[in-house]
């Protein structure tokens, strides 16, 4: 079995990526579809530690930075969850209903 | 001269009554109120204490300088420079201006004291006085700039300040559509004017008179200088240029083809008519060309035109004003017929004449229109001479100031008009003895509408209007006589005219019932105005030719005056020049004057019979028969109608003029609203349809749907990206 490639990485983010995507098109329980939207997020969240990963020198300054980046980035996917949560919960609440279709008449 | 305190001080003359305009405008609506004419009041009155500081100072330096030319040139700061294009704010101190401002401020403080009289207990009290402020501001620096763009400020601002105190009473729509009127047909002229001064400035590069700013030389030196030192174009420019300067001066002195405005501008209040349109503002168009001289001398066909213009203006208006029966509108007529004179005055080479006109004109119409002010307060703003008679009997101050300025106006000897109306008549007659018939056709016409107007109003049995106006229901009038008057011949008109003038004094409600019919604050200034109307003819007293206290001589002194009569003498010969004073002091062959003195006499003689003449026909036909003027015009029915009618000039202008170009501006509107406008809401029609067309295939409401666009979009960048 060979090591571990960048490419490995990438294909595990692009899967995640794809599996929110198709959830997100077909699906129309509007959690369902945020989970969705997290999974994607979390697809190119892995790209992004797996390009920092090998493509900076653990010597550089910047070695840890893509790391952070990423931590950083998960805290603020986080702080988004809950607000939308939150929307969905008010969403719910004067339609009794999470059908995404529910709202059509918004368009 | 330098050191003269309302020359080293100069910008206070016109920015003290701008102050008090300031002042009345800002705060007179709210503390001020009915003593909002005390800023204009003691702004005005300290120009005119300037004014007459540097008529006393001039003077004097005039007898140093002998008969030298006396100017002094003055920049303020550089107003506009761009280029080679330069304006000073600056002012042009010469005997011309000195006289100017002191009929301006002077006839100004007079008139601003009766319109407190006058305007009492009117609504917008310190509007009024507001506006006159700024008339003032405005005709100081016409006559005080010393370049041709500070005289077009002060050309534009007096416009405005006109066409705001025609529509003082803009509740009323004569007012309005009189102001318009004023505003629009001033327009054409200015137009021309504009057009004057970008020749100018295209010929000579500078706009100044004298100095051209950048230690050049101004216009009017220039223009001056030998022909054979112009280029080609400046020769060619000086034939056009008076042409567009003249259409400028009979705009705003309201001369043939432009005179329409002045008559329908007696809408405004009196103490307007009277400073306004008659005494100052109408009068800057004889100033322009005074102070041009040199521009226009040197052209004949230019002068011809002003003096046929203004002797046809004189005539026309003149015999307009035989079969009108508002009094204000006697006067506006007889306003035009004297600005014609004066026109003729510059026009046959004779500005002093047109000058010294200008002068006593502003002291007897002044006060004449300021008279028939107290007439029309006291007939409770009645103004139809049909319905009012013998009221001097009502009125016995005003009988008898209306008697001296209607003895002035017509010439009568030894009163103002008498002196300076007798030297256009000469210096006409030296011209052309034809164009000299004509004018002392005119004087007579002159004194017989004066004079038919005071005989109507002041002599006979006493008749008052009757029905007292609401509003003026406190007014105490003695019961008034219904006796026979005129028929009234052109009755819809007169109504409608006094309609109006009732609708003037409608607020005039609240006054307390044993007022005087002649309030002093009216009274004083009217004597003052009457002495002017009295004496000033002394100021050009002919015979005192060789003193050098005369208007001429001290006119004479002006660069202005001084570089046009050279320059006509160096163009067209001395041959040409009326044997009138044209400023010309070095004249001292003793022969020559007493020829001039005597040509002089003679003429004096003549138009004094003339005058005579026309007051006695006045007498035989509205004195001593009052139905003779109306069997007389049941006589010859067409021609009182066509003169009643005004010649319908204005119907003329209406259906000729104005009505065509409206059907021009519908069918511009037209192309405009569906041609123009259609092609932009074409245009704008494209995108929109566009849009809605996608819009109904890809927004639908699907959030999945959104989200297939948006991976749609990115696979497309994608695919860019990666190509």
């Amino acid at each position: 079995m060979s090591d571990l490639v960048l490419q490995h990485y990438l294909a595990v983010g692009a899967i995640l990526f794809v599996i929110g995507l198709i959830g997100f098109m077909t699906r129309r329980n509007l959690i369902v579809m945020f989970l969705c939207t997290e999974l994607m997020f979390q697809g190119v969240a892995v790209n992004l530690i797996a390009f920092g990963r090998y493509h900076l020198a653990e010597s550089s300054q910047s070695f840890f930075a893509s790391q952070s980046f990423v931590i950083f980035l998960l805290v603020i996917a986080a702080a988004e969850a809950s607000l939308a949560l939150g929307l969905v919960v008010l969403l719910f609440r004067s339609r009794q209903t999470l059908d995404a279709e529910a709202w059509r008449e918004l368009l | 001269m330098n050191h003269l305190f309302p020359i080293e001080h100069s910008y206070l003359i016109p920015l003290l009554p701008l102050l008090g305009a300031v002042i009345s405008g800002f705060f007179g609506a709210k503390w001020l109120k009915g003593k909002s004419h005390w800023p204009i009041w003691l702004g005005v009155g300290a120009s005119a204490v300037l004014a007459g500081w540097l008529m006393a100072g001039m003077i004097q330096h005039a007898h140093a300088e002998h008969h030298g030319a006396i100017w002094l040139n003055q920049n303020w700061y550089n107003w506009i420079s761009a280029g080679n294009f330069s304006a000073n704010v600056g002012f042009l101190f010469d005997p011309l201006t000195a006289v100017m401002l002191c009929v301006v401020c002077g006839i100004g403080f007079l008139i601003t004291v009766y319109a407190a009289g006058y305007m009492k207990g009117e609504e917008g009290y310190f509007r009024f006085f507001a506006y006159l402020g700024l008339f003032i501001f405005m005709m100081t620096m016409l006559v005080m700039g010393n370049n041709f763009l500070m005289m077009y400020l002060g050309w534009e601002g007096v416009g405005l300040s006109s066409y705001l105190l025609i529509g003082y009473y803009y509740q009323r729509p004569a007012a309005r559509e009189a102001a318009k009127k004023a505003f629009l047909v001033n327009r054409i002229g200015d137009f021309g004017f504009g057009l004057g001064i970008l020749l100018i400035f295209l010929a000579f590069n500078t706009v100044g008179f004298f100095d051209g700013g950048r230690g050049d030389l101004g216009v009017l030196r220039l223009a001056a200088s030998n022909l054979a030192d112009l280029s080609a174009f400046q020769v060619e420019a000086l034939k056009w240029i008076p042409f567009l300067l003249m259409l400028g001066a009979f705009g705003k002195s309201a001369q043939f083809p432009l005179y329409v405005w002045l008559p329908d501008a007696m809408e405004g209040p009196t103490p307007v008519s009277a400073l306004i349109h008659a005494a100052t503002m109408v009068t800057a168009g004889v100033y322009m060309i005074a102070r041009c001289g040199t521009l226009f001398v040197g052209n004949t066909a230019a002068m011809w035109t002003i003096a046929l213009v203004g002797a046809f203006t004189a005539l026309f208006a003149a015999t307009i004003a035989l079969r009108q029966f508002d009094l204000k509108k006697v006067f506006a007529y007889s306003t035009v017929s004297q600005l014609g004179f004066m026109f003729v005055g510059v026009g046959v080479l004779a500005p002093v004449a047109g000058v010294f006109h200008l002068v006593t004109h502003a002291f007897f119409k002044a006060l004449l229109f300021l008279s028939s002010g107290v007439v029309m307060h006291a007939m409770l703003g009645e103004l139809d001479m049909r319905k009012m008679s013998g009221l001097k009997r009502v009125l016995p101050i005003t009988r008898w100031l209306m008697l001296i300025g209607c003895l002035a106006l017509a010439g009568f000897p030894f009163f103002s008009g008498f002196f300076s109306k007798d030297e256009i008549v000469a210096a006409a007659w030296a011209r052309h003895s034809l164009l000299g018939l004509v004018m002392l056709f005119t004087a007579f016409l002159t004194a017989y509408y004066t004079f038919r107007l005071y005989f109507r109003v002041f002599e006979g049995p006493l008749v008052q209007p009757q029905a007292p106006v609401p509003g003026h229901g406190a007014h105490d009038t003695p019961a008034a006589h219904s006796t026979d008057m005129a028929p009234d011949a052109h009755g819809a008109n007169s109504a409608r005219d006094a309609a109006a003038a009732h609708d003037a004094h409608g607020a005039h409600g609240g006054h307390d019932s044993h007022h005087s019919h002649e309030p002093a604050l009216m009274i004083l200034p009217l004597i003052v105005l009457a002495l002017g109307a009295l004496l000033a003819g002394y100021l050009n007293w002919p015979e005192y030719h060789g003193r050098s206290w005369s208007l001429g001589e001290f006119l004479g002194q002006s660069p202005s005056l001084r570089l046009a009569h050279t320059t006509a003498v160096a163009r067209l010969g001395a041959g040409e020049i009326a044997p009138v004073p044209f400023g010309q002091p070095e004249i001292t062959d003793a022969r020559v004057v007493m020829q001039q003195q005597a040509f002089h006499l003679r003429m004096m003689i003549i138009s004094g019979l003339v005058s005579a003449l026309g007051i006695y026909l006045a007498y035989l036909m509205h004195l001593k028969d009052r139905a003779a003027s109306e069997k007389l015009a049941r006589r010859f029915a067409g021609v009182a109608r066509l003169l009643e009618g005004k010649y319908w000039v204005d119907e003329i202008y209406q259906n000729g003029i104005v009505e065509p170009l409206r059907r021009l501006a519908k069918a511009f509107y037209a192309v405009d609203r569906y041609v123009v406008d259609g092609v932009v809401w074409l245009i704008g029609f494209v995108p929109q349809l566009a849009g809605f067309s996608i819009k109904l295939v890809s927004q639908r409401g699907y959030l999945q749907g959104y989200a297939t666009w948006m991976l749609f979009g990115v696979l497309v960048i994608l695919l860019l990206v990666l190509w």
